[in-house]
């Protein structure tokens, strides 16, 4: 007799002695720049709420306000009965803060890669992608029957050659990158991929997943970072990150929108944002727009945290962004440092080979807007003492 | 402990400095033109290396060395010694040593269940090694012979200890490294060919596929040719009546292995819709068919250490037979894993001419997963 499920426990099994399984620590209570992780009060740096907007009053106060008037949740899929005016709204939102003529917004960045993607290529296409793409867009290009091509990490000229061979073996390009990299905190050159996409042409998609809220004039994204909004075929981003709520944004043409939800089947066949979230992210947007000092303090954070690091002694990387990599070598100093910075109160995770090379691994920290310098000084300290103990700096 | 197997052919590359082509059969020769030895001086960077490895990155395990005695092993391991590790005289070595003294120490080592057998040679020692351990026993060379084609090398000592380092602490896959080696019989006729003899186990850096951000998961070679054989299957499919001509080596031979068709690792064989029309075919055969078959696809991927895609193991791919098929209708295949230790692509068809006309292109594509291609560059 086959055991029908035993592969789960040796699945898990094998995974728990590579040391390779989740530890899931909880967090009690919000979201903060100073929060209790697994019991302990520690200075959060290794959330996405850049911006702290998740704890925002006007952010609450809209999501109980569509509560009370459109009730907890959507009772459809969008398609068909669960397509509420607060969805459009969300969306109108959306396409005037990019400066595009339109957006959609699916239930998490995730379902929109894996949505989108594997419509706008098929038999016969190509999609290029950088080497370092994130996961969700890498499950997207799976779904496809496109041919894919990957060039080096950020290289234009390699990138131009994977064009130049394809220019006359396939019918559609399709060039797929993340504006931010999570990893390193560098910036996609957007700007000369789409001069290349034109000369090329090729369709643009870029995963701004890391940018929305953060790079641009008034956190506006990669579009704008570059002065090319409207232009970039597909600017898809997520509400999880600096927006501080959930859900997954594409902004770009009418004809894109169109398409996009009468193709990506994660939108069709999945039930649409309860209202609470519509409303958290068009107030979100909202204040963008009126309150420009999150922005201005989540890069001012940025700038003095990295400053103190590389006095210290400490290598930062070539990040652009207010994701920080405190650079220290071999895996086992990574996980050291890490734990001794949390036993000092801050919590940031240790990213070790294969993730990274073996002489790379880090400790990746993502400022918040919401921490003051008294937090940050405190983080510094923590990160200097952990440092000098394990004769790193 | 890792129980290591460890033999240093002490003659190996002493031909190499007085212009012979190998030090096998000709170690008079050799001596009497002032060849000195090479592979001490090799085994002991590569031991200075792996022990400043293991300290560097706190790796625990520690090795223990199955060793033969003098030359082959012994001296180098009494003179350099280490915290990380302890060795054991198991086998005897004849003076002067011959192939005999490595391929039974082979047996002795199999014995002992090595679970890696380090070598110090050329490819001779790796094709003496391989003939007795099969692919029982993952084997993996410290550069020091006259020719170094086979891809069970490191590039140099210190990348072999980097990749025993890596063995040990447990983050090394198994994967096949070609065998090759030159063609005796030719090369008494006067001429020079690299022959495929088979392939044996190395460990390889695995494939990594990202799960999360934060997290990756190693996929096996085997897993990989796959993936690879997937696409190349489905491209039958979707060009009927093409003539598919399958180059050598296993990873092609995950084609064969996909469709359910016999293969030879050595050869090359053909298919038409997914049948097999010939197998180990030879340059007169492959003509004819190209005659009968107006489309043609040829499936090659790098053989050996040094990335050539043509000119080692299969002369049956002649120029003519190149030059009739069409670099635009070459499909280089290979697993990321070994694309990644063969940076450049290499051609050398016997014929200067069509040589050139690959290095025109610059860059190949090459599939390396599922229906993925990354250009890489043909260079000398
Ligand atoms: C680059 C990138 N793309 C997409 C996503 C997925 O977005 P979401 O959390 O909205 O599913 C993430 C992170 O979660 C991301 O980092």
């Amino acid at each position: 007799m086959r055991d029908p499920s035993g592969f789960m426990r040796e699945e898990y099994q094998d995974l728990v002695e590579k040391g390779f399984d989740w530890k899931l620590r909880v967090l009690e209570g919000p979201s903060a720049p100073r929060c209790k992780v697994d019991g302990k009060d520690v200075i959060m740096l290794c959330s996405n709420n850049y911006l702290n907007m998740s704890n925002h009053p006007r952010l609450i106060a809209a999501a109980k306000k569509a509560l009370e008037t459109h009730g907890a949740g959507s009772g459809s899929v969008r398609p068909i009965a669960g397509n509420l005016d607060l969805h459009f709204e969300a969306e109108r939102a959306v396409a005037k803060f990019k400066h595009t003529e339109s957006a959609l917004i699916y239930q998490t960045g995730f379902a929109a890669n894996a949505g989108l993607i594997p419509q706008l290529a098929g038999k016969g296409d190509i999609i290029i992608s950088d080497e370092l793409n994130h996961g969700s867009i890498i499950d997207g290009v799976r779904l496809t029957k496109a041919d894919r091509a990957i060039f080096p990490h950020r290289n234009m000229g390699e990138l131009e050659k994977v064009l130049q061979d394809s220019d006359k073996k396939h019918n559609r390009i399709l060039i797929v990158s993340d504006g931010v990299f999570s990893m390193d905190g560098d910036i996609q050159y957007m700007d000369q991929i789409q001069k290349l996409a034109d000369e090329y042409g090729a369709m643009t998609f870029v995963d701004d997943a890391h940018g929305e809220g953060v790079i641009g004039p008034d956190g506006r994204g990669i579009g704008a970072h570059f002065g090319i909004a409207g232009k970039i075929d597909v600017e898809m981003g997520t509400f999880s990150k600096a927006y501080g709520v959930v859900g997954g944004l594409i902004a770009g043409s009418q004809d894109l929108v169109n398409f996009a939800l009468n193709k990506s089947r994660t939108w069709l066949l999945s039930g649409s944002h309860p209202p609470q979230v519509a409303a958290a992210q068009i107030e979100a947007i909202k204040v963008l727009e009126e309150e420009p000092e999150h922005v201005n303090n989540l890069w001012d954070n940025t700038k003095y945290f990295k400053n103190e690091l590389i006095s210290m002694g400490y290598d930062c990387g070539q990040s652009e962004t207010p994701i920080t990599p405190v650079i220290v070598g071999e895996s086992h100093k990574a996980k050291a440092l890490s734990e001794r910075t949390f036993e000092l109160g801050v919590f940031a995770l240790p990213i070790v080979f294969p993730m990274v090379a073996r002489d790379a691994a880090r400790i990746r920290t993502m400022m918040n807007a919401g921490l003051t310098k008294d937090d940050l000084n405190e983080a510094l300290a923590a990160f200097e003492k952990a440092g000098k103990e394990l004769e790193i700096i | 402990m890792a129980l290591i197997g460890f033999i240093v052919n002490p003659i190996a590359g002493m031909g190499g400095r007085v212009g012979l082509k190998g030090t096998d059969g000709v170690l008079k020769e050799a001596l009497e033109l002032g060849a000195e030895p090479v592979a001490p001086q090799r085994v002991e960077v590569f031991l200075r290396r792996l022990d400043s490895i293991i300290e560097s990155r706190g790796i625990e395990k520690r090795i223990e060395w199955l060793t033969c005695s003098d030359g082959m092993g012994e001296d180098s391991l009494r003179s350099f010694a280490s915290d990380y590790w302890e060795y054991e005289v198991d086998c005897e070595s004849s003076a002067p040593t011959t192939a005999e003294d490595t391929k039974n120490a082979c047996k002795i080592l199999l014995g002992k269940n090595v679970s890696l057998i380090v070598f110090c040679g050329g490819d001779g020692t790796a094709r003496d090694i391989w003939q007795t351990v099969g692919e029982d026993v993952p084997i993996i060379g410290i550069p020091s012979g006259v020719k170094m084609h086979s891809g069970v090398f490191g590039m140099n000592p210190e990348a072999t200890a980097e990749i025993v380092a890596e063995f040990i602490s447990g983050e090394m896959d198994v994967a096949e490294g070609e065998i090759l080696d030159l063609d005796e019989e030719k090369y008494r006729k006067g001429e020079w060919h690299i022959q495929l003899f088979g392939t044996a186990k190395t460990p390889h850096e695995p494939t990594y596929v990202q799960v999360s951000k934060v997290q990756v998961e190693a996929v096996g070679e085997d897993a990989i040719k796959e993936e690879i054989a997937e696409s190349i299957v489905e491209d039958m499919e979707d060009e009927p009546d093409t003539l598919f001509i399958l180059g050598s080596g296993s990873t092609v031979g995950a084609v064969s292995q996909e469709l359910g068709i016999e293969f030879s690792l050595l050869g090359v064989d053909t298919v038409v819709n997914k049948e097999l029309i010939a197998k180990d075919v030879n340059e007169s055969k492959l003509l004819s068919l190209l005659d009968q078959y107006p489309k043609v696809r040829l499936v090659i991927s790098p053989i050996g250490a040094q990335g050539f895609i043509l000119g080692r193991g299969n002369l049956q791919l002649s120029p003519e037979v190149i030059r009739r098929i069409g670099i635009d209708n070459i499909t280089v295949i290979s697993p990321p894993a070994k694309l990644a230790q063969t940076p450049v692509l290499r051609v050398d068809t016997g014929d200067k001419e069509l040589d050139e006309m690959f290095y025109e292109r610059q860059y190949l594509r090459v599939v390396f997963r599922y229906k993925t291609m990354k250009l890489v560059k043909v260079g000398k």
